[in-house]
């Protein structure tokens, strides 16, 4: 009996996914509020160390020769580095990698040999779901923040290319985040200490992501070179794209290169996926 | 001297109430509902040096409560206990080297290193001189047969191995009190047969005295004579175990074997079939009958062979907790 | 003699330490790797700044130099000796191995601060007074004993300082219904750790600055020894307002941990 509802095929239709949706959406948004202390002080706390990295960069910009570095002003620095907030809401992963890792470990990958679920295409929904939960909660505290600092995009102009390259942007990074990590996680094939491998993988995003600071402030080798990384995407290209600092054919080239790029991975996740199932299969798990 | 007295022992404490779906997070958000639940109401009881007493009851009786405030790991609500002269609560440093809290499932040892390494640390932390230390040491990794276990790390050991290194932790500072939180739980057969062993013959030949918890008949029965019956914070019962038997054990189990192939008809008249098979049956029969049935019986029929038992010990402790619940829901 | 009882624990709990690292070797390796990579990551940014300039917020390139390696060196002990720990606590709670701690005759504080000596936290502490050396050597300064043992005396109080607010953390673990990690909360208090105190002098941040220095006193930490050290600030009231801070935290600290322990002994079943 069991084993003819394990294997029944789900309704399909748009209707029943978007009920399932926003079910997933309602039952996030009701876990999130459960937590009171949590919740109040953890959106407020986390934009704690923004206010000493604004007065670090403009005790910088203070003594520094001139008014721009690296073709930023002290404004536009401060804006870069709240924008990659925003990068790295659509672009982190938080427990992706190491969820995956950990049900290869223990084995309860084995659901998705017997039933007709695809791991990489369930993961996605989930996160999908989540991050749009996640957004949704967090809108208040970070338009509030955005307020705040209304001054520093003072000077910023945003056409409606821009706005939909923004858009764009953030959405693929979304992609290029995800189907990294997947990646990452599904390292778990083949060696057991994945968590590790993430810990030195975060360590090092963090600064070549951009998130740290605008990739353009190294030596132009350099920073040509971590441009051509698809970590940019994570933090660095999204931020650059609504300040404006890529334009007309550069930037549609970009948003094509991120695409490539997500499409890579996107590619690489699934053959990975594929590979690292049939030997799993073949070890009995 | 009582080594342990308690007098009024009570604990209440605050459960805070989830409200369900989406108004009441909500609402969660800004005040939260809470309930009293009153896990020990009262309990009164005196243990004297060298006792070996269980503390038996159904979950959430309150025994672990009532263990712990014995600890002094917990405040009561109210009411008073002195254990070894000490007020628990107040946790001297005197008082805490002179006794020693097992909890069944949990592992006090370092969990990647050998219990050797977990043995040394305790003897710096209770500071036993190294002499005394060898010593005991000695005894207690030879009477629980472990001695080459001791340098394998802990996480290796079976669930009955790491028990018997956390007792030995436990006794290394040699201990008046011995108090045991369900010490047999999840142990396979073999492994609490030893354990009870060991601990009936620290018991005897080191005059320590034992208190513990379980819901198992089978610790209360090897280890104990004397039982404190607990259910929904009060204790109903503290006596001998023979006393259970006189005081809740109403009915006897009556096995007859009868002469012929089969039972004869109309049994029931007597008592409870319990059991039939081919000439045998066993009959439930109220106590204060037994003598008139017997005597019926062997009126009538022919029996070959005939025995009188009292019914297992866990259904009468089961009828307790039931008599129990009975009273806490009278009020 | 009580005290050296405690040395004794705490050499013991230092050599267990070591030999659990010894036991998981590759997971060793890593962690010391991930610290080196952030060490060069801040060098990279320490560097990648004083490109475009000479001096920040009234630090020079060496004297910044000994300012970053002043915090990495603090952020080694504090990592070596109690972050583990600490954030342990909030689980000890949770499965109520806290009382195995209570039982035990020796102070709780004590036990709940220093059980597990994390050893891959020693590569950050050598890196980060070596960095603190290169800084000084760029300076050119000449050995002055004084200033050398101010600058170690206001170390140990930055370090009291510190420690004093990841007990106060800690203890807050006990009111908490669900486990914030208290890494989050310690990332966010180093990040007003991280900087010089002197990025808070502009008008809007000043009263910030002034909240964080003499009321929730955590800027004090790494700015006041690396002053003594790489500028030369000897006032005295400086020095003996850090020296009184770290003497209130830790008595105050210490306390909030006492109550906090009897709120869980009251409140547990």
């Amino acid at each position: 009996m069991k084993l003819v509802e394990a294997t029944a095929v789900p309704p399909a239709g748009i209707l029943h996914s978007i009920r399932k949706y926003i079910n997933i959406l309602r039952a996030s948004l009701i876990e999130r509020m459960t937590y009171r202390a949590d919740f109040m002080l953890g959106t407020v706390l986390r934009f704690l160390p923004m206010l000493t990295t604004i007065l670090l960069w403009q005790a910088i910009y203070m003594s520094a020769p001139g008014e721009e570095i690296a073709h930023y002003r002290v404004n536009d620095m401060i804006a870069y580095l709240l924008l990659v907030h925003i990068s790295r809401m659509f672009s982190s992963m938080p427990g992706l990698a190491a969820g995956i890792a950990r049900d290869i470990r223990d084995g309860n990958l084995k659901k998705y040999l017997l039933q007709p679920i695809d791991m990489l295409s369930y993961l996605v929904s989930y996160r999908m779901a989540h991050k749009a939960a996640y957004v949704t909660t967090s809108f208040l505290p970070y338009a509030f923040l955005f307020f705040l600092c209304r001054g520093f995009f003072a000077d910023l102009t945003i056409s409606w290319t821009q706005a939909a390259a923004y858009v764009a942007s953030l959405l693929m990074a979304f992609v290029v985040g995800f189907f990294f990590e997947a990646c990452i996680g599904m390292i778990g094939f083949w060696f057991l200490e994945v968590t590790s491998l993430l810990y030195v993988v975060n360590t090092v995003n963090f600064f070549l992501s951009g998130h740290m600071f605008p990739l353009d402030l190294l030596p132009a080798f350099w920073a040509a070179f971590f441009k051509s990384l698809p970590f940019q995407y994570m933090a660095y290209f999204p931020a650059t794209v609504l300040l404006g600092k890529i334009q007309g054919e550069d930037l549609a080239r970009e948003l094509l290169l991120e695409l490539v790029w997500g499409i890579g991975f996107v590619v690489m996740a699934r053959i990975i996926y594929r590979v690292g199932l049939k030997r799993y299969s073949a070890y009995g798990g | 001297m009582p080594i342990i007295e308690a007098t009024g022992l009570s604990k209440t404490y605050r459960v805070f109430q989830k409200t369900e779906g989406f108004l009441g997070a909500m609402r969660g958000l800004l005040r939260r509902k809470y309930k009293e639940v009153r896990a020990v109401a009262g309990v009164n009881f005196a243990i004297e040096p060298g006792e070996m007493v269980a503390f038996l009851g159904p979950n959430g009786a309150g025994k672990t409560t009532t263990l712990k405030m014995l600890s002094g790991l917990i405040f009561p609500s109210s009411g008073t206990a002195q254990v070894l002269g000490f007020t628990p609560w107040d946790r001297d440093d005197a008082f805490r080297r002179s006794f020693a809290l097992i909890m069944g499932q949990k592992n006090q040892l370092w969990w990647d290193l050998p219990a050797a390494d977990s043995f040394h640390l305790h003897r710096e932390i209770y500071s036993i001189p190294s002499d005394q230390f060898d010593i005991t040491l000695g005894e207690l990794t030879e009477m629980f047969q472990v001695k080459e276990l001791t340098r394998q790390p802990v996480r290796e050991l079976s669930l009955g191995e790491r028990m018997k290194m956390e007792l030995i932790a436990a006794l290394l500072h040699r201990p008046k009190l011995l108090l045991l939180d369900e010490p047999t739980i999840g142990l396979d057969i073999v492994a609490q047969v030893t354990i009870q062993k060991c601990l009936k013959d620290y018991n005897a030949n080191r005059g320590v005295t034992m208190l513990l918890t379980s819901h198992y008949m089978r610790d209360v029965e090897a280890l104990c004579k004397r039982l404190l019956i607990i259910t929904h914070g009060k204790v109903i019962y503290d006596g001998a175990i023979s006393g259970i038997i006189e005081q809740f054990g109403r009915t006897k189990l009556v096995k007859l074997q009868f002469a012929g192939e089969t039972t004869p008809a109309g049994l029931e008249r007597f008592g409870e079939i319990v059991q039939e098979e081919g000439p045998a049956a066993d009959l439930k029969v109220d106590r204060t009958r037994v003598a008139e049935v017997l005597g019926a019986i062997l009126d009538r029929y022919t029996v070959i062979d005939m025995s009188v038992q009292d019914p297992p010990l866990d259904q009468m402790i089961a009828r307790v907790f039931e008599e129990g619940r009975k009273l806490h829901e009278a009020g | 003699m009580p005290s050296s009882r405690y040395f004794r624990l705490l050499f013991a709990f230092a050599r267990y330490g070591l030999l659990r690292e010894l036991a998981f070797r590759t997971n060793f390796l890593v962690k010391v790797s991930v610290e080196i990579l952030w060490l060069s990551i801040l060098i990279i940014f320490y560097k990648t700044i004083f490109s475009k300039t000479t001096v920040v917020a009234g630090w020079t390139e060496a004297q910044y130099l000994f300012f970053v390696g002043c915090y990495f060196t603090l952020e080694g002990f504090i990592e070596a000796f109690f972050l583990e720990n600490c954030s342990a606590f909030s689980d000890l709670i949770r499965s109520g191995d806290l009382d195995f701690i209570l039982l035990k005759p020796i102070d709780e504080q004590f036990l709940v601060s220093l059980r597990n000596i994390e050893w891959s936290s020693v590569p950050t502490v050598i890196m980060g007074a070596s960095i603190m050396s290169i800084g000084l050597w760029q300076m050119h300064l000449t050995f002055d004993f004084v200033q050398v043992a101010l600058f170690l005396a206001m170390f140990v109080c930055g370090l009291i300082i510190a420690y004093s607010f990841l007990l106060l953390l800690t203890a807050a673990a006990v009111w908490m219904v669900r486990n914030q990690s208290l890494y989050e909360l310690w990332w966010l208090f180093t990040s007003l750790v991280r900087y010089p105190k002197e990025i808070f002098l502009k008008s809007w941040a000043s009263p910030i600055g002034f909240v964080f220095t003499f009321v929730i006193p955590i800027l004090l930490v790494v700015n006041v020894p690396a002053g003594v050290m790489a500028k030369r600030i000897l006032d005295r009231a400086t020095l003996a307002f850090t020296v009184l801070t770290a003497a209130i935290l830790l008595y105050g600290s210490r306390r909030f941990f006492q109550f906090a322990l009897k709120r869980y002994r009251s409140a547990s079943s």
